[in-house]
């Protein structure tokens, strides 16, 4: 173990990877920008879904327009590793502070991208083919240490196996649910279009994708494999891009797969951006190895060893929640959960008051539609929406207001039932970590 | 080590064939080219319900207009009766597209120029005494269409001879007349727009997007009919009369067809069944059902996973039982309903939200089809 610690190699692979995840993210910020989703995602709502924990989290307004502009521009100073450690943790604190304004907006690749700017703080990742290593020569080094790069690769691993894991479930394997709904839809498109009418395909699609997560880690690390892997992991993500609105998710993990490739294979890309920069040097500057002092070492494996074991316990905590997780959702977010199931909702809200005073709420006058959608299945975003109500209300005409839901909802194709009790006052529930007793459970 | 790797992969990939190949064929699903062709089933919907039923309209509006022209040009007794008859034609003609509520119907609002009520009063009488008052603008939605036609038509006066007496002897008549006539023009220049959109154009664009993303005509459809259902049908309808969704506030003044009180029962029968026949795909001349969203529905093979019923079936069952309700209403006057007998109303509200929850839920998750934007990694 000791010795492992001490093995080095070669920074290219981190520097490859340094440069794509900030081209990726600074692309993804103009994508964002240009769509328009800034003002509809952040803007437009009236009301917002913290995290439980991080209400402080509060949209800025016309400012999140600057908000983004400083992410994107530090995703820019990553790449070209300009003042890359002030730019790394810019990026993470203001791509996690969009990322937790809203539930709504949830999705597990960007969670992916806060943790990975996370590793990558702590990672020597400018030393070399950067305008920090450009500036100061003491900086450059070419080796680093070996488990830099294998806790990025270990990273990696954790999310595939993970998302292979949470789809050994019967609707996945046994009925093929949900892809059998889900494909049908696309099967308009040209040349593949029409096998998504055979249930055949719909088993093909699930059986290889549950294999495909739980064995690419592996076939990733090993040498004798890569290629081949690497072939199935750009099919895979291509396919999956052309077939479902997951936006850059595909795209981030066929540029993250890369850093399983051999140092020659990033030695050659470097050598081939560098015919594009004029003046740059031979790529073999420096001998040196990049070493942690001894204190940043102990403060850097402590803080990767805990990172770790965070990532390790929290995919399952769902374990400690009783009922189905798909149903209650208890436990779903920050576990690799992709892509894995069929919900839709439909809540309604009642506001009473003991005067018998009472209203059928319309939600569209609080909520965009979709935060509306995503609200409707999941159960601490409905509990959050009926104290924004109760608040609304108890200075809209009604005294203590109690806020009742009728939510109903489908799941993976099976006709909807009732999600929540509709006798519970929902403006007297608190949020905690613990179970919420009003979801009514889901018995099959 | 690389020859097991190598073999380990295409065993893993052997075994994802294998077992994907013994799935279920009790239920296979019908190829391309059958029902879950999205494309045959826009194309009946096109050609043999929303075209043939705005045809229909059409017809009854062109109708109802020469009455309106001959009433205006001669006010007595028999020409407001035929005014009244034809009006009456043309709104039940109303009820069987207002559900269309996607296309050109949505791009120009249409709606909101043809069937807003509660119709204002004030406005329409501020309208008629300024004689250039603009029919565009949102407040002026209450005080145009069917139901702004209702009230000076039937409820303006208590006798139809005090009515008459309004269009010719009155101070206002020809202010009141100029009215009559500036309404029954809205109503042909907003109703032709989106006439000749579906003639012209926009049918072939309905038809060839097959697609169940964002502006894909299926996802377009399913949301406009639907939002139909639950905000026009179920609110406007019976919920909000009826009090059911605002403190069991009885509102009897708030019903369709307010003024005049024998009609207000059909036109919600007329456009619940009309959004039944568009489920089944029924053509609107033909009586024939062919591709729609029940055969979509079908040949998605979507059922309940415990009951094994189809889900198109839950469907229509539920159909029935709103329409069962619907003729327990005691009689056309909706608003005399909402005061005596209101527990039928809220009754026919309820078996409506039923179905509304059906349509929004089950059927949209069982298409897939997309309700909003932005990138999503299955919920």
């Amino acid at each position: 173990m000791k010795n492992y610690f001490l093995k080095t190699t070669s920074v290219a692979p981190l520097v490859i990877f340094r440069i794509g995840l900030g081209a990726m993210l600074f692309i993804g910020i103009l994508r964002f920008w240009f769509n328009g989703w800034i003002e509809g995602l952040y803007i437009t709502p009236k009301y917002f879904f913290p995290y439980y924990g991080f209400e402080y989290i509060v949209p800025l307004g016309s400012y999140t327009y600057i908000l983004f502009f400083i992410c994107g521009l530090s995703a820019l100073f990553v790449a070209v590793g300009f003042y890359y450690r002030l730019s790394i943790v810019t990026l993470f604190l203001s791509f996690t502070y969009i990322e937790l304004i809203d539930k709504t907006t949830y999705l597990n690749h960007y969670y992916f991208v806060s943790m990975i700017c996370f590793l990558m703080i702590f990672m020597p990742a400018h030393v070399y083919f950067s305008i920090d290593a450009y500036r100061n020569s003491t900086l450059r080094a070419n080796k680093i240490p070996q488990w830099c790069i294998d806790s990025i690769k270990l990273f990696v691993c954790l999310l595939y196996f993970c998302a292979g894991l949470a789809k050994i479930n019967s609707d996945w394997l046994l009925h093929a649910i949900p892809l059998k709904i889900w494909l049908p839809a696309r099967n308009d498109m040209p040349v593949i279009g029409f096998l998504f009418n055979y249930s055949w395909i719909h088993f093909l699609f699930s059986w290889f994708g549950c294999l495909y997560d739980l064995s690419i880690p592996f076939l990733l690390w090993n040498k004798g494999t890569r290629v081949v892997a690497y072939i199935f992991v750009i099919l895979f993500h291509v396919l999956t891009s052309m077939l479902f609105p997951i936006g850059m998710f595909p795209y981030i993990m066929i540029l993250t797969a890369l850093i399983f490739f051999p140092v020659e294979f990033h030695q050659r890309i470097i050598q081939f951006i560098q015919r594009f920069i004029p003046g740059s040097r031979n790529p073999i500057e420096s001998d040196a190895t990049f070493i942690y002092s001894k204190v940043q070492q102990y403060f850097v494996k402590g803080i990767i060893f805990t990172f770790f074991v965070v990532q390790l316990v929290v995919p399952f905590r769902f374990i400690c929640y009783p009922g189905e997780l798909f149903w209650t959702e208890q436990g779903y977010r920050f576990s690799w959960r992709v892509m894995l199931m069929e919900k839709a909702g439909y809540a309604e809200f009642t506001v009473k008051d003991a005067s018998g005073k009472y209203l059928i709420v319309n939600n569209e006058e609080f909520l965009t539609k979709q935060q509306e959608k995503m609200m409707a299945t999941q159960p601490d975003m409905i509990l959050q929406y009926a104290h924004i109500l109760a608040d609304y209300y108890s200075v809209h005409g009604f005294k203590d207001p109690m806020v009742f839901a009728d939510v109903y909802v489908a799941l993976n194709g099976r006709l909807g039932k009732a999600m929540v009790d509709t006798s519970v006052d929902l403006a007297k529930e608190k949020e905690s970590f613990g179970h919420k007793s009003w979801i009514i459970l889901y018995n099959e | 080590m690389r020859f097991v790797s190598v073999k380990l992969l295409a065993l893993l990939c052997l075994t994802a064939l294998t077992i994907s190949c013994k799935n279920d064929p009790k239920h296979p699903i019908p190829p391309a080219g059958t029902d879950s062709d999205r494309g045959l089933m826009l194309t009946n919907i096109a050609d043999n319900i929303v075209i043939p039923a705005y045809a229909n309209f059409n017809a009854k509006l062109t109708i109802m207009i020469t009455k309106s022209d001959a009433f205006i040009a001669n006010p007595n007794p028999t020409t407001l009766t035929e005014y009244r008859t034809a009006w009456k034609d043309a709104y039940i003609a109303w009820q069987k597209v207002a559900l269309f509520d996607f296309g050109p119907a949505l791009d120009y609002t249409l709606s909101s120029f043809m069937n807003v009520y509660p119709t204002n009063v004030t406005t329409i009488n501020a309208n008629i005494a300024s004689g250039t008052a603009s029919l565009e603008t949102f407040a002026s939605y209450p005080a145009q269409g069917f139901p702004a036609l209702d009230y000076l038509l039937n409820g303006i006066a208590a006798t139809d001879a005090d009515i008459v007496t309004l269009y010719t002897t009155d101070a206002d008549a020809t202010k009141r007349k100029a009215y009559l006539l500036q309404l029954t023009n809205q109503m042909r220049t907003k109703f032709d727009v989106v006439n000749n959109a579906w003639n012209g154009s926009y049918r072939n664009t309905f038809v060839a997007s097959t697609g169940t993303g964002l502006y894909s005509s299926t996802s377009l459809m399913v949301n406009g009919i639907v939002f139909y259902y639950e905000r026009y049908l179920r609110s406007g309808k019976f919920g909000i009369p009826s009090g059911a969704m605002v403190n069991g506030t009885l509102l009897p003044g708030s019903v369709e067809a307010y003024y005049t009180k024998d009609i207000a029962k059909t036109l919600a029968q007329t456009t619940h069944q009309a959004f039944v026949d568009f489920f089944n795909g029924k053509g609107f001349t033909t009586g024939i059902e062919g591709g729609s969203l029940k055969t979509y529905l079908n040949s998605l093979n979507a059922k309940d996973a415990t009951t094994q019923v189809l889900l198109s079936e839950t469907i229509n069952t539920q159909f029935d039982v709103v329409n069962a309700k619907l003729a327990l209403l005691s009689g056309e006057d909706l608003s005399n309903e909402v005061s005596t007998n209101n527990a039928a109303m809220i009754a026919v509200y309820t078996e409506l939200q039923k179905a509304v929850r059906m349509l929004k839920v089950d059927m949209t998750s069982a298409t897939s089809i997309t309700i909003t934007y932005a990138d999503n990694d299955g919920d």
